[in-house]
């Protein structure tokens, strides 16, 4: 295991630079495509060509403290940017690449919503990307100061001595307790709290996690998680990279039209770690052909960790059966529960070993008791997230945010030593969430049973499809736009998808239409709306007028609609599902 | 060209009305209402079992629009 109390580096920029001196040809990133060899990068590689992106990007004007929007998709010289942008003191800030579905205006429409709290200052991106992002900069109320494109950058040539002392002295002005990055809490849609941590914060919890989970020299990461969301940006990018491991880095484009990659990079590179959200073991496990794992050993992971979305026990049962016969092992089926206020994680499930599952009665559950039960009609297995960290506290709070008696379900309220301190710019949020002790509210549902952590669902109305968060709000915004549904009169909610192990998203909305004719075209408009801000719906429920039930607030309750719908047995509602 | 069974077996795996849904050689996923990432999955398996044929994510991967994956099936059924 690594021996934490000898690295040295108060800062992130200092840790990389002791692995660039002390292990200089050890593989820091290997950059995997399916179409060529991998790129790989030396810890020396990488920091020499991180040195010549802080020297331009000084040159440019960034300076520390300044917040620099990445919106570049998988790219090799992604890495140095982020780790140059880091060695001036600026804060890299890592936004989701534009899928082809989205509309342009809606895209400019999240930049803007994310510049008002985050202050954007640069946007650096791709020239495929010029047009649409442009109108964004070019506007009067920005806080952008410009748009660059650092791939087209000529870096060819060394730094000399002079500038490389002047990037020493504004390293050395860098403080442990000042912001290093800032990332977005929420995934895909509109209503963005952005997060900054500090080194200290990130360097603690590197500590902290990589002891949980034992890390040793002998790791290699592999993921093909989205940079932006904080699993993939912490787990599989901060912690092998301040670790001093390899971290083998997949397109998550490429990786969802063709999953045997991460298999692939894994059983070549013979990867360690691995992190994934619940829905990628069953489409792994079910999509995943023989021929495809022809070839291919799994030996290598000793800890798969589960996290973004509820840990369900079928996820994990269909991934061990499908793969035990490719070398992988049961007791390298981990969890752990974690979110960008905390930097990441607060439990983890002990490393090497299985997560625990515990069956308990689903209707004791649902009245908030937790009682073992054996009886198969009545139980609901739940699948641990693991034991706290260090530095990590939980407490399970009701309504009234008071603790719970033991075995009691309610609401997971953390605490840990790498908090965030509060929402940028977004005071009213944090006030929402935050105690003057110190607590966060994470609006997740769970339970402690022996120490252990099981998270069972959410108490606000965020839909988690595939480990994004997605709000109904946002949703139902675009939907009562479209024409010939009653403005106002729409929800969105989430719907199991035992098959694919998460959630879709549902809307139920007010039409007069009535002809099938009618039905069916509204509900394609409806899907191409949904499509217009990136989020596929995957069931439309149409309803005569005043069908939707009112909450005291007026509005239509998401609810009670969801619990009346889903009893499928109202002649009213029309579906094609 | 892509046949009407390809267009049929999407549309039908999406909901959507072939008759009313336009979907040619250079068509994209993202353009089809519902061709998600996680449908994309059950849609290549639709297209399998209706072909009687096996694709390996790697060919699908280098499908970048829906003549490309007509071609795929065709040269997996011409064999």
């Amino acid at each position: 295991m690594i021996d934490f109390s000898v690295l040295k580096g108060e800062t992130l920029w200092e840790r990389w630079q002791y692995f660039a001196q002390t292990a200089p040809e050890k593989e820091a990133i290997i950059h995997w495509c399916a179409a060529n060899e991998p790129f790989r990068w030396t810890y020396a590689s990488l920091l020499e060509t991180a040195n010549k992106f802080s020297h331009y990007l000084r040159n440019i004007g960034v300076k520390k403290g300044d917040v620099c929007a990445i919106i570049i998709r998988h790219n090799p010289n992604f890495y140095p940017l982020y780790l140059g942008i880091v060695g001036i003191g600026a804060l890299p800030s890592v936004l989701a690449y534009p899928n082809p579905r989205l509309h342009p205006e809606k895209f400019r429409q999240g930049l803007t919503g994310m510049a008002e709290r985050s202050g954007l200052d640069w946007i650096f991106t791709e020239t495929a990307l010029e047009e649409m992002i442009l109108p964004f900069v070019e506007d009067k109320n920005t806080t952008v100061n410009e748009l660059f494109f650092p791939l087209e950058w000529n870096l060819d040539k060394a730094l000399n001595t002079i500038t490389i002392q002047e990037l020493s002295e504004i390293r050395a002005e860098i403080k442990s307790d000042e912001p290093m990055l800032l990332q977005h809490s929420s995934g895909t849609t509109g209503i963005q709290k952005p997060v900054v941590l500090s080194h200290d914060a990130i360097l603690n919890h590197v500590k902290n996690y990589g002891k949980s989970i034992q890390i040793s020299n002998d790791d290699k990461v592999v993921s093909w998680l989205p940079l932006y969301h904080d699993m993939g940006l912490i787990a599989a990018f901060h912690v092998p990279l301040a670790c001093g491991i390899p971290s083998i880095q997949i397109d998550p484009f490429e990786w969802v039209l063709a999953p045997i990659l991460m298999f692939m990079a894994a059983s070549e590179e013979k990867a360690t770690l691995g992190w994934l959200p619940n829905f990628a073991y069953n489409l792994m496990a079910d999509k995943l052909s023989d021929e495809e794992m022809e070839d291919i050993s799994l030996a290598s992971f000793r800890m798969m960790i589960n996290c973004s979305e509820p840990v369900r026990h079928e996820s994990h049962k269909k991934f061990l059966d499908r793969f035990k016969n490719f070398g992988f092992e049961e007791d390298a089926l981990g969890a752990m529960y974690a979110m960008a206020e905390t930097t990441l994680t607060v439990t983890q499930t002990e490393a090497n070993k299985r997560a625990i599952e515990l069956s308990v009665d689903r209707e004791q559950l649902s009245n908030g008791k937790v009682e073992v039960s054996n009886n198969l009609s009545k139980q609901k297995i739940c699948v641990s997230s693991g034991k706290l960290i260090d530095g990590c506290q939980v407490n399970i709070v009701d309504d009234f945010r008071n603790v719970v008696d033991k075995s009691g379900v309610g609401e997971i309220a953390v605490k840990s030593v790498s908090m965030f301190s509060g929402y940028r710019n977004y005071p009213e949020k944090t006030a929402e969430v935050l105690d003057e002790n110190g607590w966060y509210y994470t609006g997740d549902i769970g339970f402690l049973y022996n120490n252990e952590l099981f998270v069972i669902g959410r108490k606000k109305d965020i839909i988690i499809v595939a480990g994004n968060n997605i709000y109904p709000e946002d949703i139902e915004d675009v939907i009562s736009k479209v024409e010939n549904v009653i403005p106002g009169r729409v929800i969105a909610f989430g719907e199991d998808d035992i098959e694919l192990g998460t959630e879709q998203v549902s809307i139920v909305a007010e039409t007069s239409l009535v002809s099938d004719d009618e039905l069916t075209k509204l509900r394609v408009s409806i899907l191409r709306a949904g499509m217009s801000i990136n989020v596929n719906i995957h069931t439309v429920y149409l309803v005569p007028p005043r069908w939707l039930i009112k909450s005291s607030s007026g509005k239509p309750s998401r609810k009670a609609n969801r619990n009346r719908i889903i009893k499928k047995n109202d002649e009213q509602v029309w579906s094609k599902k | 060209m892509i046949s009407e069974r390809l267009k049929k077996i999407i549309c039908d795996e999406l909901y959507l009305d072939s008759a009313t849904i336009e979907i040619n050689d250079e068509t994209q996923a993202p353009e089809v209402p519902g061709w998600d990432s996680l449908n994309h999955a059950n849609i290549i398996v639709a297209i399998e079992k209706n072909f009687g044929v096996r694709f390996k994510g790697l060919e699908v991967l280098k499908c970048n629009n829906v003549g490309a994956l007509q071609r795929l099936i065709d040269s997996k059924v011409s064999k």
